[in-house]
Order: structure tokens, then C-alpha cells, then sequence
């Protein structure tokens, strides 16, 4: 009885923390650029090396992938637990990186699924990146806690973008 | 639909005597679209590229749909539980009502009387009434049901139950599913061809579409499209297929008759909802640029308007157009 009751509720458990794929029908946006003074090669050579994203994301202590074309899956590894990534489409002639979310984990960032594109172009005195994302809030019922709900999502990608693109502008200076 | 389309030709000339703003227009060229963040909903002119009017809406709007008497859009809101009525001449909401518990898609049907909804958490085709916004009758359809399309000839409408990895078929009359057909992965948009032959199916997941034959209720082909289809639609003669590729900026161009992808325009960041006018004008809602793209003809590669709309926009719908 006892193990059935603990099997009973490690099930709710993992149900309420990890509700899969499933997203709620409102997305939301977070997008941001900065101005990198190293050319526009040097910037997108850091982006594209989608495994080692560990290197100049602040936010991300550790990465890996499985390759570096569509079809890659990207395991990153942030303060609270980890996510997994698909790498969608890779144009290195127009230096640009479109990825999904595939394993959320909402204990990790408050979103249930996100798309991000990463683009570089050349801009005066170098690059521009511009980082765009697509995303739902965590928890995708009418009533979401605070910690969960749109602005939180918001809150944790506007956060997760700034932070990538300071860390790609200090990469891209050594 | 042809009766619905002379009273919303005299309705939208009833909107243009009452407001000279809408002097320009030409009939089947007022797309209403709705942004969810900017919660409005924008009348834009396709023949001129501009705004015609704009109207407040509650919080998070998501689907549209016209009424057939032509002076009402129902507007749902999953967030709230709720459709809105919109007095098109008035230009304003009139009533809000409880639909269900996170509405989505929705069709009117039964010349204007009842109303369909998708009900994305509760797994269900839902019919209102559309004059008290009362529940008549309820489907069980499967997981997370998007969009919504109704063949009134038929008698069907096609759900597309994004989380079941299928599209339902309910019979309108007795509001039973009485087919459940597999499709691509994460099917969201739906659109019919004129004659009702094939149903064509946006699925996001698995970047392509999915051409229902809907006599034999089955798929009989499956054409990759681009990342993350979003929208659907058919020209007015069933000719070319327009698909939304959400993640790679892009529409498609398909040929029914070919089924393959003809062309791709560049149509910004993030588009989703896309329609045809009755004179071919195709519309895209570019969702992150807060702005609708307008191209003159079905294969076009750019954009002759570009105009700006409240933050958000997804779903749209022609008013006097020629809606399967």
C-alpha cells in the first residue's frame, strides 16, 4: 500500500513539474541586438559552434551537442537543471542559427517551449547580433502561479537573451 | 455561402455610408486581423494597404471569425474562457461570453445562428448559440484542438487536435467525431480547398503539410514546407496553397495540383496567419514584427505592403471573402 501511495504521487509529481511538450495557445516574444566591434566571421564562428555555447553564455556552466547541422540535439546545462535543444536550420552564408526547444524544464527557465534565431550581419565598426525568441509561459493553464506565468517567461528569456549577447561580446573581443 | 457573402457586401456598404474611411474600399478586401499581445483587432484595406479601423478587444484574442449577417467577428480568448461579439459598424465589442474553458478556434455556422469553438483544454468541439452564447452541444475530439474549419455542405467540421498528432471529423448534425485521420506531427492550421475535396493541414512539429482526401478520410500526401508551418490557406479557385513557415520567415507557395512548393516568398520574422482576398491579394500576420505583409498575387516574392498593426498578430479573416 505504502509503495503504491509513493508511486502514486512521485506520478502526480512528475506530471505537475513536467507537463512534456504541451504549450498553452498565448506566445510570447523577447528579442534584443548588440553591437559587437570583431567582424561578423568571428561573431558567427562562436554562435555556430552550437555545443560549446558553455564558452561565452554566462547563464550555461555546461554544453554539449551532438553536431553542429540541423538534426543536432544540444544539451545545456543551467544553474537549476538542463535543457535539450534542436537545432533546426544553419545558413552560414547568412550567419544565421534557428534552434527549438525539445525537454523543457521549467525548474531550470520558466518557459514550455521556445524557438530562438540568432542572426549576425555586418554593422559599422563590425557585427550585429540580433537574438530573437518565441516562447509560452511555464505553466500553460488559466491560472499559472507567479512564478510561472507570462512574465516570469518573459522575465527569464529577456534575461537569458541579455546576458548570451554581453557574454558573445566579450568572447568575441579575446 | 454565396447568400452570406451579398449581405456582407450590404453590410460592409452600410460600414462605408456610416464612416468615410472605409470610401476606398472594394469588396473582399477588408481583412480583420487579431493581435493577441495588443489585445485589438485592426480592419485593414488589401487593395490600399491601410489601416480602415481599429477596435479595443479584451485580453489575449486569439481566433476570428464573420458572421454571415456581415456586421458581426466573434473573437475568442483562451485565457479568459471567453468569445467576444463584435459590432463590425460600431466598431466595438458589444458583449463578452463564457465559451467553454480556453476557447481557440471558432467557425459560425448554421447561417449565423450557432457558433463552433475549439476548446483547447477541455478537448472538445463545442457549439454556442450564437445569440445567448449557450452551449448546445459538445464533441469529444482529441488533445489540445487548434484549428477549426467547417465544410457546411458537408456537414463536417475538421479540428485540428495539435497534441493528438490528428485531425477529427465531426458531423455537424448529431455533433459526433466520426473520424479521427493521422497527420504530420503537432497539425495547428487547417484550410479546405473550395470544393471540399482536400483539407489541408499545417504541422508545425514535423515541418510539413498533410493533403487530407476527405472523401476517402484519409492522408494521401505529406509535403515538407518549411520550419514550423503556422497558417494555411487556398486561393478562391483552389489553385495554390499558401503556407506560413513560422521559423524559417517564409511562406510557401504549393500547387494542388503538383503538390510540391512552387515558390517561397520572405515574409519577416515569425508569420503566421495567412489569407487570401477575393481578388488573390495574399496576407500574412508577420507575428514578430507587429505588421501585416500584403502581395498582389499568389506568387509574388515581396511584400507590396507592409502595414503596421498592434503588437501580435495571428489570426485573421477576409470579410467579404471567399471562405471555404
Amino acid at each position: 500500500m505504502m509503495l503504491q501511495r509513493l508511486a502514486f504521487a512521485a506520478a502526480l509529481l512528475l506530471l505537475g513539474l513536467s507537463p512534456v511538450t504541451a504549450h498553452g495557445p498565448t506566445p510570447q516574444k523577447a528579442d534584443d541586438r548588440v553591437t559587437i566591434a570583431a567582424p561578423p566571421e568571428t561573431v558567427w564562428k562562436l554562435i555556430a559552434a552550437f555545443g560549446s555555447i558553455a564558452d561565452w553564455h554566462p547563464l550555461v556552466k555546461q554544453s554539449k551537442a551532438t553536431g553542429e547541422a540541423a538534426g543536432a540535439e544540444r544539451t545545456i546545462t543551467l544553474a537549476k537543471g538542463e535543457l535539450v535543444e534542436g537545432l533546426d536550420e544553419v545558413d552560414a552564408g547568412a550567419r544565421r542559427l534557428s534552434y527549438r526547444l525539445s525537454k523543457e524544464n521549467v525548474e531550470a527557465l520558466p518557459v514550455s517551449f521556445y524557438t530562438v534565431t540568432i542572426e549576425v550581419t555586418p554593422a559599422a565598426g563590425g557585427s550585429e547580433v540580433s537574438w530573437g525568441a518565441r516562447f509560452y509561459r511555464a505553466d500553460t493553464t488559466n491560472e499559472p502561479p507567479e512564478n510561472l506565468n507570462d512574465e516570469a517567461a518573459v522575465a527569464a528569456m529577456t534575461d537569458f537573451i541579455r546576458q548570451g549577447l554581453e557574454g558573445l561580446k566579450k568572447a568575441a573581443a579575446k | 455561402m454565396i447568400a452570406s457573402k451579398s449581405t456582407l457586401c450590404a453590410a460592409l456598404a452600410g460600414a462605408m455610408l456610416a464612416n468615410a474611411s472605409f470610401s476606398a474600399t472594394s469588396a473582399g478586401e477588408i481583412v480583420a486581423v487579431v493581435s493577441q499581445q495588443g489585445a485589438r483587432l485592426t480592419l485593414v484595406d488589401a487593395a490600399t494597404g491601410s489601416v480602415a479601423a481599429e477596435i479595443g478587444l479584451p485580453r489575449v484574442p486569439a481566433g476570428i471569425a464573420g458572421s454571415v449577417d456581415g456586421r458581426t467577428l466573434f473573437v475568442t480568448h483562451p485565457d479568459l474562457g471567453l468569445v467576444s461579439r463584435v459590432d463590425i459598424a460600431e466598431r466595438r465589442v458589444t458583449d463578452s461570453f463564457k465559451a467553454g474553458a480556453e476557447p481557440f478556434g471558432i467557425a459560425v455556422i448554421g447561417e449565423g445562428r450557432s457558433l463552433l469553438v475549439s476548446d483547447w483544454s477541455a478537448d472538445a468541439l463545442i457549439r454556442l448559440d450564437a445569440g445567448t452564447g449557450r452551449e448546445t452541444a459538445r464533441a469529444a475530439v482529441g488533445r489540445s484542438p487548434a484549428g477549426l474549419v467547417v465544410d457546411e455542405r458537408g456537414g463536417r467540421a475538421y479540428v485540428a487536435d495539435r497534441e493528438s498528432d490528428q485531425v477529427s471529423v465531426v458531423d455537424l448534425a448529431t455533433m459526433r467525431r466520426i473520424a479521427a485521420i493521422p497527420t504530420g506531427r503537432a497539425p495547428f492550421a487547417l484550410a479546405l480547398s473550395p470544393d471540399g475535396r482536400e483539407l489541408y493541414v499545417a504541422n508545425v512539429r514535423s515541418n510539413d503539410l498533410s493533403v487530407i482526401d476527405t472523401a476517402a478520410l484519409s492522408e494521401v500526401s505529406r509535403i515538407r514546407v518549411g520550419l514550423m508551418p503556422y497558417g494555411v490557406a487556398v486561393t478562391s479557385d483552389g489553385s495554390r496553397i499558401a503556407v506560413t513557415n513560422q521559423q524559417s520567415g517564409k511562406v510557401a507557395m504549393l500547387d494542388r495540383a503538383g503538390r510540391r512548393v512552387l515558390a517561397e516568398m520572405k515574409a519577416g520574422d515569425y508569420p503566421e496567419g495567412v489569407v487570401f482576398t477575393a481578388d488573390g491579394r495574399l496576407v500574412v500576420a508577420v507575428w514578430a514584427e507587429d505588421r501585416l505583409c500584403i502581395a498582389g498575387r499568389a506568387l509574388a516574392s515581396v511584400c507590396d505592403y507592409r502595414v503596421a498593426v498592434a503588437p501580435g498578430p495571428r489570426m485573421m479573416v477576409v470579410l467579404d471573402g471567399d471562405r471555404p
